[in-house]
């Protein structure tokens, strides 16, 4: 309580001094570099010395209903389990990016919370906070292991074989259509496009235009979602930057004009200008609106989405997924997990409370929690036995369309293509992404000149974020 | 009434052919949002749009109000817009009274001062302003969300041009009657001042109630901060996709600023023209 | 003159002290906020402008004019077009729509007290609200108003996905929301024209576009002038309906400014407030100079009664 006012108080001193931020740098326990304070993890007896009960805050990121539901109902079920030890208070932290904002100037505050949800993409810039402990210390010191991970999930979050973050909320992208337009254009719904050349075929057959010349259904829509085209990539088997993906070096440049993504651009725009894609834009709500609205057969979500897609459509057409489709049939990558991991803060953090939120972060992630967060909101399970609990055995029987997820990331091939990119800069990476495509989408640059160019500037961010780290 | 100015025949039909094709067009908003915030997504989200199939539910009303704590943010805004209405009250009276019926050293260069605070777009000082905020350690916070708006340089303008045409006569019979600063103030000038002050209440009220960059960066990562613009945004943005629980929404949002537009709408002209028109 | 105490009087002195006193009083809560959150904010632009930021969006070393540098770009240059693009879309048809619909209005006529209701309606929109509503009418799958233009026989347009119509799409919506609150001032500036001007007008003659152009405008000229400063600020200051419909997409076609400003600092976990501080000093410069060649041009031709 003291140490927090004296804080407050020093913050102040510094503003009026007029030098604010640029001295809280220097000045700042625990914020800043990695080097500055080493905190390692705790072992199970700092729980037991703890007097009363120790609280862990968790930010999160899981709002609109059944995610926080689902999250509000495990994190209430491990606080009676541990009443008297332990508490989890859950804050809602609005969306990744919020989150992330709101951390940034917790770090400046020393405010930090105990335990953060961070999405896959901010991976990198967590590691170089130097504010977390590796979830593998705590393991090593329990001397466990985590051989129920799913290795595709885990690798995603594993860095010289060390896990940094515990996986949490897990998704993939697949392929959705529309069952009822595919049998009314003659197409077999059991034997859905498989690649590029595959979805024009289908989009010839599915789109349809009225007496006006107006055009009523399209074969295809997907967001210009950067993801998508880290996925695109993963799956021909090819690396998004250099290092390994950034896993064997850091990654200094954006792999974000090879030919693969040329001619996935190319062909995108060209289905397009013929009438046979329509552009949604960068907004996912609106391909989903489109795809739900019935004016486009093929899309392209995350497996997230499947709930919301087969309640929209309930009642006027029937909604089947697919593997996430490739560039060409030669390519033998496939998807990059996304979603989010959890983060357990050091500095600044007493072991009790590390050591509390460690147990939180294990009890998310046993095989009956993981079937119960799977079931109940969709997300892939990270742990391997969770597919095997009755609960999701039969939950699955009823769904038959989420299995396309389970037997995707099962025919998944770990590499670094398929662990994805890990770069401190991969947020503007998907921008600047996103930017490039539209600007090849919309013809105001050939699709070589928008990704030469999206290289050339990513090139510019991530050495600004090496330097960032360096300053 | 002068016969000159009455309209013929010709010109008063054309007239409502015009204002008509107007309204259509310019209300087609209005009416969808109402529509729409009765349809199911299945009528909602579909091309056509059905909005005439006779599906009506009150499911996104209720929806709103359960799923999204809109009533939670409806009392954030109120609190916040009206204590920014509050603060301007206060700071615009206080502060247009020294510059009209005090002498203060310095007055011009003062009064300069304060206008200049009309000429920087918050945008402009917004960085700074957030890294003051954080750095003071009030990031999410209801402060945060109302301290830098509650004095402001237009409404010590507008009270000044009100207090200016205050008749000296009265102002120097109170003074011989041995009226003091402050007595004078609250007992004559501001009841005398009503109007003028009805007008900058209204504006302030709506300049803090239409807010959305400053919320968004203060509260954003604090639910529990929002008001109904950040609301608004964030129920287009959540993972459940449901236009007509959005649409519902904006339709509860609106009912505050749809009465002050159907009951007051001559203050609202005044308020903000006040001063600024002759 | 009884009453009147002369100037030596010691009795005058305490009391020119005490309203000195009283009016620092009363001038301190307005110089507090402003201290505070204007004039310390803007010199700490000026300094965070000299800097660089580190990992957390902490200033760090100075940079000099690095950022500045940074912003005599082409790209940045093609910034602030469009925000100046951006400003006369909104501007000349908020100001153009209202009066062609008050002018009309103002004729004595039944009903025109219910238009005048009506057509104020929007103006109950707040940005967020009527960005979200026409980012459901403008939504490219299921566009609401594609589907009314094509049923009168017209075409679907790419309301946001096409980088040549998305600012004025995005200007649109201003203008829509612009129109009720000016549309309101308009209708109060005619009503308060002189009728025996009028009238000598119309016995000397003038009729339809002489009488708007030669009498009627000239007369609300404050009006309009009020109405011209404030679009043009609050379009200047448009952040809500860009970060709602298109955040700055598509292909940059409607980033303007101050949404710049929001993307270098906040967005995708960037951080860059040095750059985005420089950014918001441009803001400040340009807002400036559209104000004095407001204020210097068209005030002159402004006609006070």
């Amino acid at each position: 309580m003291r140490r927090h006012s004296r804080r407050r108080a020093s913050a102040l001193a510094l503003t009026v001094s007029g030098v604010l931020l640029a001295a809280g740098c220097a000045g700042a326990t625990g914020g800043g570099s990695s080097d500055g304070e080493r905190v390692t993890a705790p072992g199970p007896e700092v729980l037991d010395q703890a007097e009363g009960v120790t609280t862990v805050t968790f930010w999160h990121s899981m709002g609109g209903g059944a995610l926080g539901d689902a999250l509000a109902a495990l994190t209430d079920r491990f606080n009676e389990e541990n009443e008297g030890s332990i508490r989890v208070e859950l804050v809602y932290k609005n969306s990744y990016d919020d989150a992330l904002t709101a951390y940034k100037a917790a770090i400046s505050s020393n405010q930090t919370p105990s335990l953060i949800q961070v999405y896959d993409i901010g991976s990198q810039f967590m590691i170089d906070s130097g504010q977390t402990i590796p979830v593998q210390e705590f393991a090593d010191a329990d001397g466990v292991d985590f051989d129920d991970l799913q290795p595709n999930i885990a690798g995603y979050y594993s860095i010289d074989d060390t896990l940094y973050s515990m996986p949490f909320n897990t998704s993939m992208p697949l392929m959705y259509f529309n069952v009822d337009a595919f049998e009314e254009a003659g197409l077999d719904p059991d034997n859905p496009p498989r690649t590029l050349a595959d979805i024009r075929e289908a989009a010839e057959a599915l789109t349809e235009t009225d007496a006006a010349g107006n055009t009523t259904r399209y074969g295809f829509g997907a967001a210009i979602y950067g993801w998508f085209l880290e996925q695109w990539t993963a799956g021909a088997g090819l690396d998004m930057c250099d290092g390994a993906n950034g896993r064997e070096e850091r990654a200094s440049e954006v792999l974000i004009d090879q030919d693969t993504q040329v001619e996935l651009l190319q062909w995108w725009k060209q289905m397009i200008d013929d009438g046979l894609a329509l552009n949604t834009g960068r907004e996912t709500s609106a391909a989903q609106d489109a795809f739900t609205a019935g004016r486009t057969a093929i899309t392209l979500e995350s497996t997230g989405s499947l709930g919301d897609f087969l309640a929209g459509a309930e009642g006027r057409f029937e909604v089947d997924t697919a593997f996430y489709p490739k560039v060409s049939s030669e390519d033998a990558g496939g998807p990059i997990i996304g979603g989010a991991s959890l983060w357990i803060s050091g500095p600044g953090h007493e072991p009790a409370e590390q050591r509390a939120a460690w147990e939180y972060v294990k009890f998310l992630s046993t095989a009956d929690n993981q079937a119960e967060w799977h079931t109940s909101t969709g997300y892939f399970p990270t742990n391997r036995a969770a597919l095997e609990t009755d609960l999701d055995r039969e939950w699955r029987a009823e769904n038959p369309q989420f299995d396309t997820a389970v037997d995707q990331l099962e025919a998944t091939e770990l590499t670094t293509a398929t662990q994805g990119c890990l770069a401190g800069a991969m947020p503007k990476v998907r921008q600047l992404a996103e930017e490039a495509i539209e600007a090849a989408l919309t013809g105001a640059k050939s699709v070589e000149d928008a990704l030469g160019d999206a290289r050339e500037a990513l090139r510019g961010e991530m050495s600004a974020y090496t330097d960032s780290i360096g300053g | 009434m002068s016969a000159a100015l009455r309209p013929s025949r010709t010109t008063a039909v054309l007239t409502y052919v015009l204002l008509a094709v107007a309204a259509a067009v310019l209300l087609f908003p209005v009416v969808f949002t109402l529509v729409g915030s009765f349809l199911p997504k299945s009528e909602l989200v579909s091309y056509p749009p059905r909005l005439t199939s006779g599906a009506w539910t009150t499911a996104n009303y209720e929806g709103v109000v359960h799923s999204v704590p809109l009533l939670r943010q409806y009392l954030n805004s109120l609190l916040v817009s009206g204590l920014i209405m509050v603060g301007h009250l206060v700071t615009a009276t206080l502060s247009a009274y020294a510059f009209v019926f005090l002498r203060v050293p310095g007055r011009r260069p003062l009064f300069w001062l304060f206008l200049s605070t009309m000429m920087i777009p918050w945008e402009a000082i917004v960085i700074p302003n957030y890294l003051l905020v954080v750095s003071l350690g009030l990031a999410s916070s209801y402060p945060a969300l109302v301290l830098p708006f509650l004095a402001n340089g237009f409404g010590t303008f507008l009270m000044r041009q009100a207090f200016l045409r205050f008749p000296s006569q009265l102002r120097d019979a109170a003074t011989i009657d041995g009226c003091g600063h402050l007595r004078f103030l609250l007992t004559i000038l501001v009841p005398m001042s009503k109007p003028v002050l009805a007008a900058l209440a209204v504006w302030a009220f709506l300049s803090g109630w239409n807010q959305f960059l400053w919320p968004l960066l203060v509260s954003n990562s604090s639910p529990e901060l929002y008001t109904l613009q950040i609301g608004i945004n964030y129920l287009r943005a959540v993972d459940t996709n449901q236009p007509g629980q959005v649409l519902a929404g904006i339709t509860l949002a609106l009912v505050p600023t749809l009465l002050l537009v159907l009951v007051g709408q001559r203050w609202l002209v005044r308020g903000f023209t006040a001063g600024a028109v002759k | 003159m009884p009453n009147v105490p002369l100037p030596s009087d010691p009795r005058r002195r305490a009391r020119r002290r005490r309203d000195i006193t009283l009016a620092l009083a009363f001038l301190a809560p307005s110089l507090l906020v402003f201290a505070v959150f204007v004039f310390f904010p803007l010199g700490q632009a000026v300094f965070l402008a000299t800097r660089g930021s580190d990992l957390f969006g902490r200033p760090t070393v100075s940079v000099g004019f690095g950022n500045f540098a940074k912003l005599l770009t082409p790209e940045f240059g093609g910034v602030l077009l469009l925000t100046l693009g951006y400003v006369v879309l909104v501007v000349v048809p908020s100001i153009v729509l209202p009066l062609a619909l008050a002018v009309p209005m103002a004729q004595r006529l039944p009903g025109m007290r219910l238009f005048r209701t009506a057509f104020a309606l929007p103006f109950a929109y707040s940005v967020a609200a009527a960005s979200v509503v026409f980012s459901l009418l403008y939504n490219p799958g299921t566009s609401v108003l594609n589907w009314v233009l094509e049923s009168l026989g017209g075409q679907g347009r790419a309301w946001l996905t096409d980088p040549s119509l998305a600012l004025v799409s995005v200007a649109l919506v201003t203008v829509w929301m612009n129109t009720g609150f000016n549309l309101l001032v308009l209708s109060a500036a005619l009503a308060g024209r002189d009728e025996e001007v009028l009238e000598a007008a119309v016995l000397d003659g003038a009729r339809g576009p002489s009488m708007l152009f030669r009498i009627t405008i000239p007369l609300i000229t404050p009006s309009l002038f009020f109405l011209v400063v404030v679009t043009t600020l609050n379009a200047l200051q448009s952040f809500g309906q860009i970060f709602i419909l298109t955040r700055g997409g598509p292909n940059g076609a409607t980033g303007v400014l101050v949404y710049s400003i929001y993307d270098t600092a906040f967005a995708n976990n960037a951080s860059d407030f040095g750059l985005a501080s420089a950014q918001g000093l441009v803001l400040l410069l340009v807002g400036l100079a559209l104000a004095a060649i407001q204020f210097g041009i068209i005030e002159r031709r402004v006609h006070y009664q």
